[in-house]
């Protein structure tokens, strides 16, 4: 923003024409701006990691900066095709229309399945889920729990990457039913979950932590929604946060970022810090930690 | 570059004109645009668009994913559970206010101690401007989890769970926030109606021994039809092109609510339009799927263009006898 400024301010005292040309090639060319200023853009779910990750790689390289539009995965991932993007943040495998980019792991996240804390169920079989989510189980009583009303299933709609997680993992490619209410946003399934006590929803990490989220997380397959579970990937819903690349000629800075992202002990614990799961970060830290940061 | 005949006032005018085309121009450049965009949409569905059939849920994810596994494009689209959905909330929110909004204006052009109106008015103006997100909040943290827990029974949950889910989010969510939203709209331009009704003609009824209320009925509000009409209209565009609020509170299934439910028909869920391209956006990536939403998106535009034309051709007979607005 900075340097934005700066150019501005020589503008002014030029002319407004002036001004707006160098706007205009500071929109045109982000790739020709300083060299430490990322451009990236895709996934909303993941900017609160994004976040926390830029900051702390400026002990790395201080003058390290992201500039993050969040127009969800698919978006970013043309963004990069385009070039209009250095790299994109995706929460699903690659598709065949991604020609042209390489896609690698970051880190780990899990989607919860919660009830309402007031519901005596602790655990579902991903078949159970399954069968709530097509609509051919409607009542508390078919899945073991003592609630007296029929189930209100919260979803989100077949546009949320968290959906086509969802599908892909528990439905087996089929639609969510009509009966699934479905929101906008994965706080508000929280919410919807929390006011209503035969609620059920899939929630990510973040929004269903216990105590403060209101909601009650289930066991699925007898495994916990929980860092433990999901780093062994034994947890059905764990999945890979990823981040998009072009396949030729990277930005190095973005590379550079990426892999400390993925394998440095600080950005491990900086994952870890902000709800999602480490899943290649070294264990220890180094003994001196820039010289290794910097060969990575 | 040096216009020697020209005065200041005349290059003014040249100015300002240009502006105008170029307004008129982006319009119509708009409207080409959006509709270009959309005809393979419409072309492969003809008026089956409009029909129903099927789940648009999954007709606009049949589509998505046929545009992002670059496979053959998939048009198929039924949009009549959105357009039923968009029309019901529309129609009936504008109704309730429309009632609302009368009796409340009448009141403080009319009635209301001059106290109370100094009080309202800057108030209703206020309300007007709320950004809709506020009332969607509202909604989501209030209204929904009071109608799912309060209105709806397990009874009736019973009778339709294996189609819909009644939650709160609902139609009546959606209608009843809709119309304190449009309200304050109305209001404040019946208010400014009404009070142009020329102070002459109310005495002179006043006068001739009729009550106040009937006077205002007969001659004020009827002098003032055009403005009616105008609120009404400027009301109803807004509440067509509503969007985070309904998204928020209306449940987000592409479900057409049944009157045969009798009364369970306010608490079903549903999705308008705008909501649906809301949702839908980020699937811009997907070639079928950009063009399906820009027919939503085409329709909408073509609902408001119709809703303007008509608020004019109502107008017409009444300006007569009516002050202008």
């Amino acid at each position: 923003m900075s340097t934005l400024e700066g150019d501005l301010m020589k503008a002014k005292s030029t002319s407004l024409v002036g001004a707006l040309v160098v706007l205009a090639a500071l929109a045109l060319a982000p790739a020709a701006a300083n060299a430490a200023t990322l451009f990236g853009s895709g996934s909303s779910a993941m900017v609160p990691y994004l976040e926390s990750l830029e900051k702390g790689y400026k002990k790395v390289n201080p003058k390290f900066k992201i500039v993050y539009t969040a127009n969800n995965g698919n978006a970013g991932a043309k963004d990069v095709q385009d070039g209009k993007s250095q790299f994109a943040l995706q929460t699903r495998p690659p598709l065949p229309s991604d020609s042209g980019l390489s896609y690698s792991k970051l880190f780990l996240d899990g989607l919860c399945v919660a009830v309402n804390p007031g519901n005596n169920v602790n655990g579902l079989s991903i078949q159970q889920v399954k069968d709530i989510y097509l609509g051919t189980v409607t009542q508390w009583s078919g899945v073991g729990s003592s609630v007296g009303s029929p189930i209100s299933a919260f979803g989100r709609f077949s546009t949320a990457g968290l959906y086509t997680f969802f599908q892909s993992a528990v439905l087996g490619g089929a639609t969510q039913a009509t009966n699934v209410t479905a929101l906008d946003k994965d706080g508000e399934v929280a919410v919807a979950v929390k006011n209503n006590k035969a609620g059920i929803g899939y929630v990510g990490l973040a929004n269903s932590k216990p105590g403060q989220s209101g909601v009650k997380r289930l066991k699925l397959n007898g495994q916990p929604c929980q860092a433990s579970a999901i780093r062994t990937l034994k947890y059905p819903l764990s999945r890979y946060g990823w981040v998009v690349l072009p396949a030729k000629k990277p930005n190095k800075t973005a590379t550079k970022f990426a892999d400390w992202v993925r394998t440095s002990y600080a950005a491990g614990k900086i994952i870890d810090k902000a709800g999602a799961v480490p899943a290649f970060n070294a264990k220890k830290p180094p003994k001196k930690p820039k010289k290794k940061n910097k060969k990575k | 570059m040096n216009p020697e005949g020209l005065r200041p006032d005349r290059r003014a005018e040249l100015l300002l004109g240009a502006l105008v085309c170029g307004v008129l121009l982006f319009v119509l450049a708009l409207v080409v645009f959006v509709f270009r965009e959309a005809w393979p949409s419409f072309a492969h569905n003809g008026l089956g668009w409009f029909g129903s059939g099927g789940n648009p849920d999954q007709q606009i994810e049949k589509i998505f994913t046929s545009g992002n596994l670059l496979q053959d494009p998939v048009y198929d689209f039924h949009a009549w559970p959105i357009i039923w959905g968009t029309f019901l909330i529309t129609v009936v929110a504008v109704i309730l206010s429309f009632v609302a909004s009368l009796f409340v204006s009448v009141f403080v052009v009319e009635f209301a101690p001059e106290w109370i109106r100094r009080l309202l008015e800057p108030v209703i103006r206020l309300l007007a401007s709320v950004p809709s997100v506020i009332f969607g909040l509202l909604g989501v943290l209030i209204l929904v989890p009071f109608i799912g827990n309060h209105v709806i029974t397990d009874g009736n949950r019973e009778s339709v769970a294996y189609v819909v889910s009644l939650s709160g989010y609902s139609l009546l969510a959606g209608v009843l926030i809709l119309t304190l939203m449009i309200a304050p709209l109305m209001v404040a331009v019946f208010v400014d109606g009404l009070r142009s009704v020329p102070r002459g003609w109310l005495e002179g009824s006043l006068g001739l021994g009729i009550n106040r209320w009937r006077t205002f009925w007969k001659i004020g509000v009827r002098t003032a039809r055009p403005a009616l009409v105008a609120g009404t209209v400027l009301a109803t565009a807004r509440a067509i092109g509503e969007v985070v609020m309904l998204a928020m509170v209306t449940g987000g299934v592409a479900f057409a609510p049944n009157p045969a439910d009798g009364l369970l028909f306010f608490v079903e869920p549903t999705r308008p339009l705008a909501a649906t391209i809301l949702q839908t956006a980020e699937e811009l990536t997907s070639p079928p799927m950009r063009q399906t939403i820009f027919a939503m998106a085409a329709i909408l535009l073509f609902s408001a263009m119709m809703l303007s034309i008509a608020g004019w051709a109502v107008k017409q007979p009444m300006k007569r006898y009516g002050v202008r607005s």
